[in-house]
Protein backbone atom coordinates (compact mmCIF):
# COMPACT_ATOMS: atom_id res chain seq x y z
CA UNK A 1 0.00 0.00 0.00
CA UNK A 2 1.51 3.45 -0.90
CA UNK A 3 2.65 5.36 1.82
CA UNK A 4 -0.06 7.83 1.72
CA UNK A 5 -3.12 5.69 1.30
CA UNK A 6 -1.73 4.04 4.45
CA UNK A 7 -1.61 7.39 6.29
CA UNK A 8 -4.82 7.64 5.19
CA UNK A 9 -6.13 4.75 6.50
CA UNK A 10 -4.58 5.30 9.73
CA UNK A 11 -6.24 8.50 10.16
CA UNK A 12 -9.41 7.36 9.74
CA UNK A 13 -9.55 4.32 11.63
CA UNK A 14 -8.13 6.47 14.80
CA UNK A 15 -11.11 8.75 13.65
CA UNK A 16 -13.65 6.20 13.83
CA UNK A 17 -12.31 4.30 16.63
CA UNK A 18 -12.33 7.76 18.78
CA UNK A 19 -15.90 8.06 17.95
CA UNK A 20 -17.08 4.49 18.90
CA UNK A 21 -15.53 4.76 22.02
CA UNK A 22 -16.97 8.24 22.98
CA UNK A 23 -13.61 10.25 22.68
CA UNK A 24 -13.16 13.55 20.23
CA UNK A 25 -11.55 12.93 17.72
CA UNK A 26 -10.20 15.44 14.94
CA UNK A 27 -13.42 15.59 13.27
CA UNK A 28 -16.71 13.93 13.18
CA UNK A 29 -16.33 10.54 11.47
CA UNK A 30 -18.78 9.50 8.44
CA UNK A 31 -19.80 6.23 7.80
CA UNK A 32 -22.76 6.01 5.34
CA UNK A 33 -24.12 2.10 4.75
CA UNK A 34 -24.15 2.81 1.22
CA UNK A 35 -26.71 -0.08 -0.43
CA UNK A 36 -28.18 0.33 -3.85
CA UNK A 37 -27.34 3.93 -3.38
CA UNK A 38 -23.72 2.99 -4.40
CA UNK A 39 -25.09 0.64 -7.97
CA UNK A 40 -27.30 3.99 -8.61
CA UNK A 41 -23.99 6.42 -8.10
CA UNK A 42 -21.73 4.02 -10.09
CA UNK A 43 -24.20 3.55 -13.12
CA UNK A 44 -25.83 0.13 -12.03
CA UNK A 45 -29.56 -1.01 -11.91
CA UNK A 46 -30.45 -2.66 -8.70
CA UNK A 47 -30.52 -6.11 -10.76
CA UNK A 48 -26.91 -5.57 -11.56
CA UNK A 49 -25.54 -4.73 -8.05
CA UNK A 50 -27.90 -7.76 -6.45
CA UNK A 51 -27.54 -10.34 -8.78
CA UNK A 52 -23.64 -9.43 -10.07
CA UNK A 53 -21.56 -9.42 -6.63
CA UNK A 54 -18.48 -8.12 -8.73
CA UNK A 55 -20.47 -4.94 -10.14
CA UNK A 56 -21.53 -4.66 -6.18
CA UNK A 57 -17.93 -4.39 -5.00
CA UNK A 58 -16.84 -1.41 -7.77
CA UNK A 59 -20.05 0.02 -7.12
CA UNK A 60 -19.06 0.78 -3.10
CA UNK A 61 -15.15 1.34 -4.68
CA UNK A 62 -16.38 4.02 -6.97
CA UNK A 63 -18.43 5.30 -3.96
CA UNK A 64 -14.96 4.69 -1.77
CA UNK A 65 -12.49 6.76 -3.89
CA UNK A 66 -14.89 10.19 -4.78
CA UNK A 67 -16.67 10.65 -1.08
CA UNK A 68 -14.51 11.26 1.62
CA UNK A 69 -16.11 8.67 3.99
CA UNK A 70 -14.10 7.28 6.75
CA UNK A 71 -15.67 3.77 7.12
CA UNK A 72 -18.09 1.73 4.74
CA UNK A 73 -18.97 -1.68 4.13
CA UNK A 74 -17.52 -3.56 1.09
CA UNK A 75 -21.20 -4.59 -0.09
CA UNK A 76 -24.35 -3.21 1.87
CA UNK A 77 -26.88 -4.87 -0.44
CA UNK A 78 -25.19 -7.95 1.34
CA UNK A 79 -27.38 -10.57 0.12
CA UNK A 80 -25.87 -11.97 -3.10
CA UNK A 81 -29.20 -13.65 -5.05
CA UNK A 82 -26.22 -15.28 -7.18
CA UNK A 83 -25.92 -17.08 -4.08
CA UNK A 84 -29.25 -17.83 -3.36
CA UNK A 85 -30.12 -19.05 -6.20
CA UNK A 86 -27.29 -21.82 -6.59
CA UNK A 87 -28.67 -22.73 -3.34
CA UNK A 88 -32.32 -22.67 -4.08
CA UNK A 89 -33.71 -20.24 -0.86
CA UNK A 90 -36.98 -19.87 -1.74
CA UNK A 91 -37.77 -16.49 0.57
CA UNK A 92 -35.99 -13.72 -1.72
CA UNK A 93 -37.53 -11.88 -4.27
CA UNK A 94 -34.77 -10.36 -6.95
CA UNK A 95 -34.83 -7.81 -9.06
CA UNK A 96 -34.41 -9.17 -12.64
CA UNK A 97 -35.95 -12.51 -11.51
CA UNK A 98 -39.31 -12.34 -9.49
CA UNK A 99 -39.31 -8.13 -10.03
CA UNK A 100 -38.57 -5.74 -12.61
CA UNK A 101 -34.50 -5.27 -12.55
CA UNK A 102 -35.41 -1.76 -11.08
CA UNK A 103 -36.65 -3.12 -7.70
CA UNK A 104 -34.98 -4.31 -4.45
CA UNK A 105 -34.33 -7.25 -3.53
CA UNK A 106 -37.16 -8.76 -0.84
CA UNK A 107 -37.11 -11.17 2.03
CA UNK A 108 -40.42 -12.82 1.21
CA UNK A 109 -41.66 -14.02 5.02
CA UNK A 110 -44.36 -17.29 4.96
CA UNK A 111 -47.38 -15.18 5.84
CA UNK A 112 -49.31 -17.90 7.73
CA UNK A 113 -48.91 -21.17 9.42
CA UNK A 114 -48.86 -23.41 6.64
CA UNK A 115 -46.03 -21.80 5.02
CA UNK A 116 -44.26 -21.25 8.08
CA UNK A 117 -40.58 -23.34 8.18
CA UNK A 118 -41.22 -24.00 11.65
CA UNK A 119 -45.02 -25.05 12.69
CA UNK A 120 -46.14 -24.45 16.22
CA UNK A 121 -46.17 -28.08 17.72
CA UNK A 122 -42.44 -27.98 16.50
CA UNK A 123 -40.72 -25.93 19.36
CA UNK A 124 -39.63 -28.90 21.35
CA UNK A 125 -37.42 -30.35 18.89
CA UNK A 126 -36.38 -27.24 17.53
CA UNK A 127 -35.25 -26.69 21.05
CA UNK A 128 -33.33 -29.80 22.01
CA UNK A 129 -31.03 -29.41 18.44
CA UNK A 130 -31.62 -25.86 16.64
CA UNK A 131 -28.61 -26.78 14.15
CA UNK A 132 -30.41 -30.28 13.06
CA UNK A 133 -33.84 -28.43 12.47
CA UNK A 134 -32.06 -25.79 10.39
CA UNK A 135 -30.06 -28.93 8.44
CA UNK A 136 -33.04 -31.27 8.49
CA UNK A 137 -36.48 -29.90 8.59
CA UNK A 138 -35.81 -26.17 7.65
CA UNK A 139 -33.67 -26.24 5.06
CA UNK A 140 -36.23 -28.71 2.86
CA UNK A 141 -38.78 -26.49 3.48
CA UNK A 142 -36.98 -22.78 2.86
CA UNK A 143 -35.04 -24.17 -0.27
CA UNK A 144 -36.65 -25.35 -3.58
CA UNK A 145 -34.42 -28.29 -4.08
CA UNK A 146 -33.42 -29.93 -0.80
CA UNK A 147 -35.63 -32.97 -0.34
CA UNK A 148 -36.53 -33.44 3.74
CA UNK A 149 -34.89 -36.64 5.64
CA UNK A 150 -36.50 -40.06 4.31
CA UNK A 151 -37.42 -38.80 0.79
CA UNK A 152 -35.44 -40.22 -2.11
CA UNK A 153 -32.41 -37.73 -2.73
CA UNK A 154 -32.65 -35.74 -6.25
CA UNK A 155 -29.78 -34.26 -8.49
CA UNK A 156 -31.02 -31.22 -7.60
CA UNK A 157 -31.19 -32.04 -3.75
CA UNK A 158 -27.33 -32.70 -4.23
CA UNK A 159 -26.11 -30.05 -6.23
CA UNK A 160 -28.06 -27.27 -3.92
CA UNK A 161 -26.20 -28.54 -0.99
CA UNK A 162 -23.10 -28.69 -3.24
CA UNK A 163 -23.77 -24.91 -4.79
CA UNK A 164 -24.93 -23.54 -1.87
CA UNK A 165 -21.95 -24.38 -0.03
CA UNK A 166 -19.12 -23.20 -2.61
CA UNK A 167 -21.45 -20.14 -3.23
CA UNK A 168 -21.19 -18.99 0.49
CA UNK A 169 -16.90 -19.59 0.35
CA UNK A 170 -17.19 -17.93 -3.04
CA UNK A 171 -18.73 -15.24 -1.70
CA UNK A 172 -16.63 -14.63 1.60
CA UNK A 173 -13.25 -15.01 -0.06
CA UNK A 174 -14.10 -12.13 -2.34
CA UNK A 175 -15.41 -10.23 0.28
CA UNK A 176 -12.25 -10.27 2.24
CA UNK A 177 -10.54 -9.10 -1.28
CA UNK A 178 -13.17 -6.11 -1.31
CA UNK A 179 -12.08 -4.98 2.27
CA UNK A 180 -8.48 -5.26 1.39
CA UNK A 181 -9.07 -3.29 -2.10
CA UNK A 182 -11.22 -0.52 0.53
CA UNK A 183 -8.38 -0.41 2.37
CA UNK A 184 -5.56 -0.39 -0.30
CA UNK A 185 -6.57 1.57 -3.12
CA UNK A 186 -8.86 4.27 -0.92
CA UNK A 187 -7.90 4.13 2.20
CA UNK A 188 -10.93 3.38 3.71
CA UNK A 189 -12.20 1.05 6.93
CA UNK A 190 -14.26 -1.40 7.03
CA UNK A 191 -16.80 -0.38 9.50
CA UNK A 192 -18.23 -3.59 10.53
CA UNK A 193 -17.16 -7.33 11.25
CA UNK A 194 -19.80 -10.13 11.98
CA UNK A 195 -23.15 -10.43 12.15
CA UNK A 196 -25.41 -10.72 14.84
CA UNK A 197 -29.55 -10.83 15.24
CA UNK A 198 -31.51 -10.90 18.54
CA UNK A 199 -32.32 -14.67 19.19
CA UNK A 200 -36.20 -13.07 18.96
CA UNK A 201 -35.80 -11.75 15.73
CA UNK A 202 -34.57 -14.97 14.00
CA UNK A 203 -37.98 -16.71 15.71
CA UNK A 204 -39.58 -14.84 14.23
CA UNK A 205 -38.18 -13.94 10.54
CA UNK A 206 -36.73 -17.04 9.76
CA UNK A 207 -38.53 -20.01 11.86
CA UNK A 208 -42.34 -18.90 12.29
CA UNK A 209 -42.86 -16.09 11.13
CA UNK A 210 -43.79 -12.74 12.84
CA UNK A 211 -47.67 -13.35 12.60
CA UNK A 212 -47.22 -17.15 14.09
CA UNK A 213 -44.55 -15.75 16.79
CA UNK A 214 -47.30 -13.20 18.42
CA UNK A 215 -50.18 -15.71 18.52
CA UNK A 216 -47.52 -18.26 20.10
CA UNK A 217 -46.11 -15.35 23.14
CA UNK A 218 -49.90 -15.30 24.14
CA UNK A 219 -50.48 -19.40 23.51
CA UNK A 220 -47.39 -20.85 24.70
CA UNK A 221 -45.07 -18.70 26.19
CA UNK A 222 -42.78 -20.77 27.76
CA UNK A 223 -41.66 -22.42 24.44
CA UNK A 224 -40.40 -19.18 22.92
CA UNK A 225 -38.83 -18.33 25.78
CA UNK A 226 -36.73 -21.64 25.63
CA UNK A 227 -36.35 -21.45 22.07
CA UNK A 228 -34.52 -18.15 22.17
CA UNK A 229 -32.56 -19.45 24.85
CA UNK A 230 -32.06 -22.20 22.11
CA UNK A 231 -30.79 -19.96 19.80
CA UNK A 232 -28.47 -17.17 21.94
CA UNK A 233 -25.44 -19.17 21.78
CA UNK A 234 -25.37 -19.84 18.49
CA UNK A 235 -25.83 -16.55 17.72
CA UNK A 236 -23.39 -15.54 19.71
CA UNK A 237 -21.12 -18.67 18.00
CA UNK A 238 -22.30 -16.85 14.75
CA UNK A 239 -21.46 -13.10 15.70
CA UNK A 240 -17.80 -13.95 17.02
CA UNK A 241 -16.98 -16.42 14.15
CA UNK A 242 -17.08 -13.06 11.47
CA UNK A 243 -15.66 -10.36 13.85
CA UNK A 244 -13.00 -8.73 13.68
CA UNK A 245 -9.78 -10.62 15.35
CA UNK A 246 -8.17 -7.16 16.67
CA UNK A 247 -11.84 -6.51 17.89
CA UNK A 248 -11.30 -2.63 16.65
CA UNK A 249 -14.81 -2.79 14.42
CA UNK A 250 -17.36 -3.47 16.05
CA UNK A 251 -20.26 -6.71 15.34
CA UNK A 252 -23.28 -5.45 13.80
CA UNK A 253 -26.74 -6.45 15.05
CA UNK A 254 -29.59 -5.36 13.03
CA UNK A 255 -32.56 -4.79 14.64
CA UNK A 256 -36.06 -5.93 13.09
CA UNK A 257 -39.06 -6.12 15.01
CA UNK A 258 -38.59 -6.06 18.90
CA UNK A 259 -39.71 -2.15 18.55
CA UNK A 260 -42.64 -0.33 18.82
CA UNK A 261 -45.54 -1.17 17.19
CA UNK A 262 -44.29 -4.47 16.90
CA UNK A 263 -43.82 -5.61 20.56
CA UNK A 264 -44.94 -3.47 23.61
CA UNK A 265 -42.32 -2.36 25.70
CA UNK A 266 -43.75 -5.34 28.27
CA UNK A 267 -43.30 -7.61 25.48
CA UNK A 268 -39.66 -6.85 24.69
CA UNK A 269 -38.62 -6.69 28.32
CA UNK A 270 -40.36 -10.65 28.32
CA UNK A 271 -39.10 -11.81 25.43
CA UNK A 272 -36.77 -9.83 23.36
CA UNK A 273 -34.63 -8.52 25.60
CA UNK A 274 -33.57 -10.97 27.96
CA UNK A 275 -31.29 -13.20 25.70
CA UNK A 276 -30.25 -10.27 23.05
CA UNK A 277 -28.96 -8.55 26.30
CA UNK A 278 -26.73 -11.26 27.78
CA UNK A 279 -25.31 -11.59 23.90
CA UNK A 280 -24.04 -8.25 23.83
CA UNK A 281 -23.15 -8.63 27.93
CA UNK A 282 -20.92 -11.37 26.80
CA UNK A 283 -19.85 -9.82 23.76
CA UNK A 284 -18.81 -6.47 25.90
CA UNK A 285 -16.84 -9.32 28.70
CA UNK A 286 -14.19 -10.55 26.07
CA UNK A 287 -13.71 -6.89 24.39
CA UNK A 288 -16.04 -6.28 21.54
CA UNK A 289 -18.45 -3.63 20.95
CA UNK A 290 -21.15 -4.11 18.90
CA UNK A 291 -23.17 -1.42 16.00
CA UNK A 292 -26.21 -1.70 17.53
CA UNK A 293 -28.99 -0.95 14.38
CA UNK A 294 -32.31 0.55 15.60
CA UNK A 295 -33.89 0.11 12.31
CA UNK A 296 -37.48 1.77 13.00
CA UNK A 297 -37.84 3.67 16.44
CA UNK A 298 -36.87 1.92 19.44
CA UNK A 299 -37.07 5.26 22.05
CA UNK A 300 -39.77 3.52 23.93
CA UNK A 301 -37.27 0.81 24.75
CA UNK A 302 -34.52 3.29 26.13
CA UNK A 303 -34.79 2.60 29.76
CA UNK A 304 -33.61 -1.32 28.77
CA UNK A 305 -30.99 -0.19 26.48
CA UNK A 306 -29.42 1.40 29.21
CA UNK A 307 -29.23 -1.09 31.07
CA UNK A 308 -26.06 -2.32 28.65
CA UNK A 309 -22.22 -1.74 29.66
CA UNK A 310 -20.87 1.86 28.89
CA UNK A 311 -19.26 1.82 25.38
CA UNK A 312 -21.03 -1.72 25.13
CA UNK A 313 -22.71 -0.41 21.96
CA UNK A 314 -22.34 2.47 19.51
CA UNK A 315 -26.47 3.30 19.15
CA UNK A 316 -27.48 3.78 15.46
CA UNK A 317 -30.38 5.99 15.09
CA UNK A 318 -32.81 5.66 12.45
CA UNK A 319 -37.07 6.97 12.59
CA UNK A 320 -36.31 7.51 16.34
CA UNK A 321 -35.60 11.22 17.79
CA UNK A 322 -31.74 11.14 18.23
CA UNK A 323 -31.77 13.80 20.52
CA UNK A 324 -34.09 11.80 23.03
CA UNK A 325 -31.58 9.21 22.07
CA UNK A 326 -28.87 10.99 23.26
CA UNK A 327 -30.36 12.79 26.49
CA UNK A 328 -31.37 9.33 27.66
CA UNK A 329 -27.96 7.02 26.66
CA UNK A 330 -25.84 9.26 25.02
CA UNK A 331 -23.82 9.57 28.57
CA UNK A 332 -22.93 5.61 27.78
CA UNK A 333 -22.95 5.14 24.65
CA UNK A 334 -21.44 6.99 20.88
CA UNK A 335 -24.45 7.74 18.49
CA UNK A 336 -24.45 7.59 14.69
CA UNK A 337 -27.17 8.46 12.23
CA UNK A 338 -29.96 10.49 12.93
CA UNK A 339 -30.09 11.95 9.68
CA UNK A 340 -33.30 10.40 8.08
CA UNK A 341 -33.70 8.72 4.54
CA UNK A 342 -36.66 10.63 3.83
CA UNK A 343 -34.32 14.07 3.97
CA UNK A 344 -31.85 12.42 1.67
CA UNK A 345 -34.49 11.17 -0.71
CA UNK A 346 -36.74 13.91 -0.74
CA UNK A 347 -35.08 16.69 0.29
CA UNK A 348 -33.05 19.04 -0.65
CA UNK A 349 -28.89 19.81 -0.18
CA UNK A 350 -29.60 23.12 2.08
CA UNK A 351 -32.01 20.62 4.19
CA UNK A 352 -29.59 18.21 4.80
CA UNK A 353 -27.04 20.11 5.93
CA UNK A 354 -29.17 21.94 8.09
CA UNK A 355 -30.10 18.30 9.32
CA UNK A 356 -26.61 17.23 9.84
CA UNK A 357 -25.61 20.81 11.11
CA UNK A 358 -28.33 19.76 14.00
CA UNK A 359 -27.31 16.88 14.86
CA UNK A 360 -23.37 17.66 15.15
CA UNK A 361 -24.55 20.83 17.51
CA UNK A 362 -26.95 19.13 19.71
CA UNK A 363 -25.34 15.07 19.78
CA UNK A 364 -21.55 15.55 18.08
CA UNK A 365 -20.47 18.53 19.68
CA UNK A 366 -18.82 16.77 22.48
CA UNK A 367 -17.22 13.82 20.70
CA UNK A 368 -19.01 10.51 20.39
CA UNK A 369 -21.04 10.97 17.01
CA UNK A 370 -20.37 8.99 13.93
CA UNK A 371 -22.71 10.36 10.92
CA UNK A 372 -24.50 8.40 9.06
CA UNK A 373 -28.04 8.27 7.31
CA UNK A 374 -30.71 6.54 9.51
CA UNK A 375 -30.69 3.47 7.39
CA UNK A 376 -29.38 1.80 4.89
CA UNK A 377 -28.91 3.90 1.69
CA UNK A 378 -31.36 2.79 -1.58
CA UNK A 379 -31.52 4.03 -4.72
CA UNK A 380 -34.02 6.45 -3.64
CA UNK A 381 -31.16 9.13 -1.81
CA UNK A 382 -29.92 11.13 -4.35
CA UNK A 383 -26.23 12.07 -4.92
CA UNK A 384 -26.84 15.60 -4.34
CA UNK A 385 -27.91 15.10 -0.83
CA UNK A 386 -25.06 12.11 0.08
CA UNK A 387 -22.76 14.95 -1.10
CA UNK A 388 -24.12 17.29 0.85
CA UNK A 389 -24.03 15.33 3.97
CA UNK A 390 -20.18 14.39 3.15
CA UNK A 391 -18.94 17.57 2.88
CA UNK A 392 -20.52 19.44 5.43
CA UNK A 393 -19.61 17.06 7.85
CA UNK A 394 -16.13 17.45 6.57
CA UNK A 395 -16.10 20.97 6.90
CA UNK A 396 -18.20 21.93 9.59
CA UNK A 397 -18.02 18.47 11.45
CA UNK A 398 -14.25 19.56 12.84
CA UNK A 399 -13.27 20.01 16.21
CA UNK A 400 -11.27 23.15 17.19
CA UNK B 1 -25.26 -34.78 10.31
CA UNK B 2 -27.24 -37.56 12.75
CA UNK B 3 -30.31 -38.87 11.19
CA UNK B 4 -33.68 -37.45 13.42
CA UNK B 5 -34.26 -39.72 15.62
CA UNK B 6 -30.70 -39.83 17.51
CA UNK B 7 -30.68 -35.84 17.43
CA UNK B 8 -29.57 -34.11 20.85
CA UNK B 9 -28.44 -30.88 22.01
CA UNK B 10 -25.01 -30.32 20.16
CA UNK B 11 -23.08 -27.24 20.61
CA UNK B 12 -22.15 -24.24 18.97
CA UNK B 13 -19.82 -24.47 15.98
CA UNK B 14 -20.83 -28.56 15.58
CA UNK B 15 -23.20 -30.10 13.04
CA UNK B 16 -21.73 -33.48 13.18
CA UNK B 17 -19.59 -34.35 16.74
CA UNK B 18 -16.31 -35.84 16.57
CA UNK B 19 -17.35 -38.10 19.28
CA UNK B 20 -19.41 -39.68 16.94
CA UNK B 21 -17.71 -39.36 14.00
CA UNK B 22 -14.81 -41.53 15.77
CA UNK B 23 -17.14 -44.41 16.32
CA UNK B 24 -17.23 -45.07 12.99
CA UNK B 25 -13.60 -46.26 13.19
CA UNK B 26 -12.63 -49.58 13.58
CA UNK B 27 -9.12 -48.10 14.37
CA UNK B 28 -6.82 -44.97 14.07
CA UNK B 29 -3.55 -45.75 13.02
CA UNK B 30 -1.72 -42.74 13.08
CA UNK B 31 -2.37 -39.81 15.00
CA UNK B 32 -6.17 -39.45 16.19
CA UNK B 33 -6.13 -35.71 16.89
CA UNK B 34 -4.80 -35.00 13.30
CA UNK B 35 -8.01 -36.71 11.82
CA UNK B 36 -10.31 -35.02 14.54
CA UNK B 37 -8.77 -31.32 13.91
CA UNK B 38 -9.71 -31.45 10.08
CA UNK B 39 -13.18 -33.23 10.97
CA UNK B 40 -13.71 -30.37 13.12
CA UNK B 41 -12.07 -27.53 11.21
CA UNK B 42 -14.55 -28.70 8.03
CA UNK B 43 -17.73 -29.60 10.51
CA UNK B 44 -17.33 -25.88 11.38
CA UNK B 45 -17.82 -24.53 8.03
CA UNK B 46 -20.58 -26.80 7.14
CA UNK B 47 -22.19 -25.18 10.55
CA UNK B 48 -21.78 -21.89 9.14
CA UNK B 49 -23.10 -22.28 5.92
CA UNK B 50 -26.32 -23.31 7.95
CA UNK B 51 -26.71 -20.52 10.07
CA UNK B 52 -25.41 -17.92 8.04
CA UNK B 53 -28.49 -19.20 5.53
CA UNK B 54 -30.71 -17.87 8.72
CA UNK B 55 -28.58 -14.98 9.68
CA UNK B 56 -28.75 -13.06 6.05
CA UNK B 57 -31.43 -10.70 6.02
Amino acid sequence: MPQEMEGRYQERLARYVAAMKKEKPDRVPIRPFAAEFAGKYAGYNNQQVTHDVDLAFDAIMKCARDFDWDATVGNMVYVWTGLTEAAGLNYYAIPGIDKPPTDAFQYVEPPDEESAFMKADEYDEFIADPTGFIANVWMPRANRYVVPLGEPSTAKNNLAWLKGGMAMLHYFNKFGAQIARLKNETGTVHAIAGCLKAPFDILADKFRGFRQLCADIHRQPKKVLAACEALRPHMYYCAVAGADPTKTVPISIWLHRGCTPFLSPKQFETFFWPTCKKIIEDLHAEGRQVLWYAEGDWNPNLKYIAELPEKSIIYHVDRADPFEVYEKVGHKFAISGGVPNDILAYGTPDEVRARCKEVIDRIGKNGGYIMDAGAIMQDDSTIANIKAMTEFTVEYGVYR
Amino acid sequence: MPQKKQRKAIRPGVCFPWEEKVKEYPVILGDPKIVQKAWEELDSLAYLYLWFCIMQS
